[in-house]
């Protein structure tokens, strides 16, 4: 029959016009599959663009500073006016806030995941867990006028004033903890303090899934032996889990080298020049926060721009050192770096 | 002494065993529930002891005494409640949220069921041996030092004497011995569980949980570990689930049959218990008869 | 008690593991230490409850009809509001999804299927990498690239920064969520003759779609309280208003992109921002709007979340048949 695809003169019959509209429709998949390839290939993009665009529009600072431009020195100096930058009182303000918040938040991270993955009845176990992700979920402006006017006056500035008097008075550590502290109690610690309220929902929720993941088998070969639930938990979970925990602590750690608006609110704002804690400080997102936006020179930008890039490649390193810890601990959405 | 057979829903005449076999245990000693027994050589007893995964009753009025000393099987088609009775002795269930217990398990004349318990020192004198070998990530060293460390035994107090004397006794200790600090997870299934049960002896146990401890093994590890519990029983007293009829025949001095009592309630019972010799050969119940020669299970 | 342990060597060892007072000792520890976690639980909340608290006690006082519908007034005058921040507050989170779903979800799909080529890899860690990126530092570059480039500040950029930040929790959360879609589904709709896209758009995307939502949602979240990448690219406006926009446009007789370009291209105000630039001048009249302006982004924020916690633990209930 003429019909029959399979006819006997050799000859190929027409296609059905089925068969046109469903090529037509495959073609579908080459522009589909270039828009998936292109928006995935966009997300790299973007990264590398950050990278060049700060490297590129900070390099009359780098050239007109070089690395001295990161040198610790005790008379730093940043006059927009001379032209002179140094970053060094805005590095170390971030470094040490950023310290500070781990040396208080890890402790605290650690019992409430320890909390919420072993103890917690399992009925408060979400309920908590909301809680936590309610915490990370405030805005970080809301926590820096909170800090202005309630936490700095009630917690902040009786704390400082009690650290510079004894501690401050010890010949070692006066470097670090002399005062006066301000009576607004803006200062290192203050910012330090807010950080660490900050970044312990990310450290917490991290290490609670890692605690999770442990096998039941490790904690019955444990307690079969007869140890204690703490037993258990510092010496057979803690070490199973450790490398995900130092993940979670260098996430945390990198969220509060970024942290802006809660910082610049408390910190003070000042290059007083004193190492001190109880001081006011300055940090290296609160001098871009401030600065960036009447800097007149170039220069005075570029600088600005500089410290954006060492703020940039100390996260990035941060970053990539974690998730090689923590790859994937299987999250919903983590929390991360914010302002 | 007066003779009266004592075990639940079947009558077990142990008074013929006694005359035949050549054991000095007193068997066959009447009990009620509730009375305090005076040491009569058993290791554990338990008397009418049930257990509740919540509202589901898993063990019914179990009734039974382990010789010490000795290696008992517990054997049964799956899903009675062989592992729940075994981990009730070591009070591992309590780690599910939900579990009530009645009865008493008698362990040397206390009972160990009971909230005023010490459950961590129970824990210590009733050793487990898991079915998968689950050794720490840590060094062999420490796998088996893990114990003792607890109660602060040093390097100083003995610590590697004691490291040693628990290899040397699961005869683990050639093997190990030039890799003590190597991670234990580099041993082979074998070798693990045997670490395991090392592991177990560091802390001084006297009775010995082992739940089907060489289902994870091949043939050689398999053997290895039925060899080391024939030694091992001279020390210790030795309790083994296992679904393997053929093991609990080949290793066991004592057996105990459990069953499902029926396929609405599923509760697990004890059906009989005895020799093993005389279980698998001239069984009394007609289901344990089913059960040791495959008909069934 | 214990029998045949005359193994071990040294009666001390075996009298340090019955002895009855180290056993009390270890209880005691144990109690402790499992107490102090359940006591840094409740320290690590008691922040929550006291800026909730402390929002809603002072943001309250000051919050009237008038916060919501008037631009600020001048210093001295009571009275205004910050329309202009909501408005602007709506503009950039809109600007800012359309901008950040679209791409994040094809390039999510992409990785939910190839995740093992170079590529694949290569996104989802750049993905991670982006997102601890600091906002400064994106609002930075969102500057050099837009605002630079167009000469003025606009509601654009600041999309466009926003969108930036947006994009890592949209493609992780699409991916997972196109993971959780069975094979067999996909594969139904392609052995019935259906090509690659039509699958994607019809079957795949809209059973994950719930999932999607959600992701979007916490990322709306929280890109409605970022600060930082706004201050250099939105910038702020005191006058900012859609309505009078649209009615001069209209008046001008200007076309539906002049006006839409007017509306976008300004700079704009957010609620983030003006609490920033509020609670930095000493008038207690723009403090306490501040606090007020907090209460209404804490109110956003929470309430987005605790939406999106309840319709996943409803869909969680349904599925799960309760």
């Amino acid at each position: 029959m003429d019909k029959s695809p399979h006819s006997l003169t050799g000859r190929r019959p027409a296609p059905h016009w089925l068969a046109h509209l469903r090529l037509a429709l495959h073609y579908g998949d080459r522009p589909w599959s270039a828009l998936t390839i292109g928006m995935a290939l966009l997300t790299i993009l973007l990264m590398l663009s950050i990278g060049l665009l700060l490297w590129g529009d900070s390099s009359q600072a780098r050239a007109a500073f070089g690395l001295s431009f990161l040198k610790p020195t005790s008379d730093a100096s940043w006059n927009p006016v001379s032209g002179n930058f140094q970053a060094w009182p805005f590095i170390y303000g971030t470094l040490a806030t950023s310290l500070m918040s781990l040396v208080l938040a890890v402790p605290i991270s650690l019992g409430v995941a320890i909390f919420l993955a072993e103890l917690c009845p399992t009925w408060l176990r979400m309920p908590l867990g909301w809680l936590f992700e309610l915490l990370a979920a405030i805005p970080s402006v809301v926590y820096g006028l909170w800090g202005i006017f309630v936490f700095l006056p009630t917690v902040v500035e009786p704390m400082g004033n009690f650290l510079a008097s004894t501690l401050g008075e010890l010949p070692m550590l006066t470097l670090f903890f002399h005062g006066p502290m301000p009576a607004s109690g803006s200062s290192l610690l203050a910012a330090g303090l807010v950080l660490s309220i900050m970044i312990t929902p990310t450290i917490a929720a991290i290490t609670r899934d890692v605690f999770l993941a442990v096998p039941l088998t490790q904690r019955e070969a444990s307690l079969a032996l007869g140890a204690t639930s703490w037993e258990t938990i510092w010496k057979v979970l803690l070490p199973y889990g450790m490398s995900g925990i130092l993940g979670a602590v260098i996430l945390g750690l990198g969220r509060a080298l970024g942290e802006t608006m809660a910082v610049t609110m408390v910190v003070g704002n000042s290059i007083g020049g004193s190492l001190s804690l109880m001081r006011p400080g300055y940090t290296m997102s609160s001098i871009i926060a401030n600065e960036f936006a009447e800097a007149v020179t170039v220069l005075h930008s570029q600088a600005l721009i500089e410290i954006a890039l060492v703020l940039f490649i100390m996260t990035l390193l941060l970053n990539i050192l974690a998730r090689l810890l923590v790859w994937r601990v299987g999250r919903g959405i983590p929390q991360e770096a914010r302002a | 002494m007066a003779n009266k057979p004592v075990f639940t829903n079947m009558e077990t005449f142990m008074t013929e065993e006694k005359q035949r076999a050549p054991l000095t245990l007193q068997l066959d000693m009447a009990s009620k529930p509730g009375e305090s027994q005076p040491d009569r050589g058993y290791k554990i007893e338990f008397h009418d002891f049930s257990f509740y995964y919540g509202k589901f009753k898993a063990l019914g009025k179990i009734n039974m005494q382990i010789p010490r000393n000795q290696i008992t099987a517990i054997i049964g088609p799956s899903g009675c409640g062989k592992s729940t009775l075994l981990r009730s002795i070591n009070r591992m269930n309590d780690l599910v949220p939900n579990v009530r217990m009645e009865g008493q398990i008698i362990l040397n004349g206390e009972n160990i069921i009971g909230t005023s318990v010490d459950v961590v020192d129970v824990r210590r004198r009733v050793g487990m041996v898991f079915q998968r070998p689950n050794p720490f990530p840590k060094s062999i060293y420490d796998n088996v030092a893990y114990g003792p460390r607890l109660y602060g035994i040093s390097h100083r107090l003995g610590l590697d004497e004691i490291v040693y004397s628990a290899l040397r006794q699961t005869a683990l200790w050639d093997e190990v011995k030039d890799k003590l600090h190597q991670s234990a997870m580099a041993l082979s299934g074998g070798q693990q569980q045997r670490l395991c049960i090392a592991r177990a002896l560091a802390v001084e146990p006297e009775v010995i949980l082992m739940d089907e401890p060489a289902s994870a093994l091949d043939p050689v590890a398999t053997l290895k570990i039925e060899e080391l519990m024939q030694t091992l029983k001279e020390t210790y007293t030795i309790i083994i689930v296992t679904h393997n009829m053929q093991q609990a025949a080949r290793v066991s001095d004592f057996t105990a049959f459990m069953m499902i009592d029926n396929p609405q309630t599923r509760t697990g019972v004890m059906v009989e218990y005895g020799l093993t010799t005389r279980i698998f050969t001239n069984p009394k119940n007609k289901q344990t008869e089913d059960y040791v020669t495959g008909r069934f299970g | 008690m214990t029998t045949g342990t005359n193994l071990w060597l040294g009666v001390s060892t075996r009298q340090m593991i019955q002895s009855k007072a180290g056993y009390r000792r270890r209880k005691l520890s144990n109690i402790f230490m499992l107490a102090i976690t359940g006591l840094f639980t409740l320290l690590a909340l008691i922040p929550l409850f006291w800026i909730i608290g402390y929002v809603i006690y002072k943001g309250g006082q000051y919050i009237n009809l008038d916060f919501f519908i008037h631009l600020p007034r001048p210093l001295g005058i009571t009275g205004g509001g910050v329309l202009n921040a909501i408005e602007g507050t709506l503009l950039l989170t809109i600007l800012a999804g359309l901008f950040a779903v679209p791409p994040g979800i094809l390039a999510a799909y992409y990785v939910s299927y190839k995740p093992n080529t170079l590529l694949g890899i290569v996104v989802r860690f750049g993905t991670d990498v982006l997102s601890g990126v600091p906002s400064i530092v994106i609002g930075l570059f969102c500057y050099a690239l837009i605002v630079k480039n167009q000469g003025h500040y606009s509601a654009l950029a600041g999309g466009i920064a926003l969108a930036i930040l947006m994009l890592p929790t949209i493609i992780r959360t699409t991916e997972e969520m196109i993971k959780l879609v069975p094979h067999s589904l996909r594969e139904g709709s392609l052995a019935l003759g259906s090509p690659e896209w039509k699958t994607a758009l019809s079957v795949t995307l809209p059973a994950a779609s719930q999932g999607i939502i959600t992701g979007i949602l916490l990322g709306i979240a929280r890109a409605s309280g970022e600060t930082a990448p706004l201050l250099f690219t939105a910038l702020g406006n005191d006058n900012y208003n859609v309505g009078k926009i649209i009615q001069a446009g209209i008046g001008n007789h200007q076309n539906i992109f002049t006006i839409l370009g007017m509306i976008i291209n300004q700079p704009v105000d957010s609620l983030p921002l003006t609490l920033w630039k509020y609670a930095q001048q000493p008038y207690p009249e723009r403090i306490n709007q501040s606090w007020a302006a907090a209460l209404v982004l804490m109110i956003l924020v929470l309430s987005l979340n605790i939406l999106t916690r309840v319709w996943v633990q409803l869909r969680a209930n349904r599925i799960h048949g309760k």
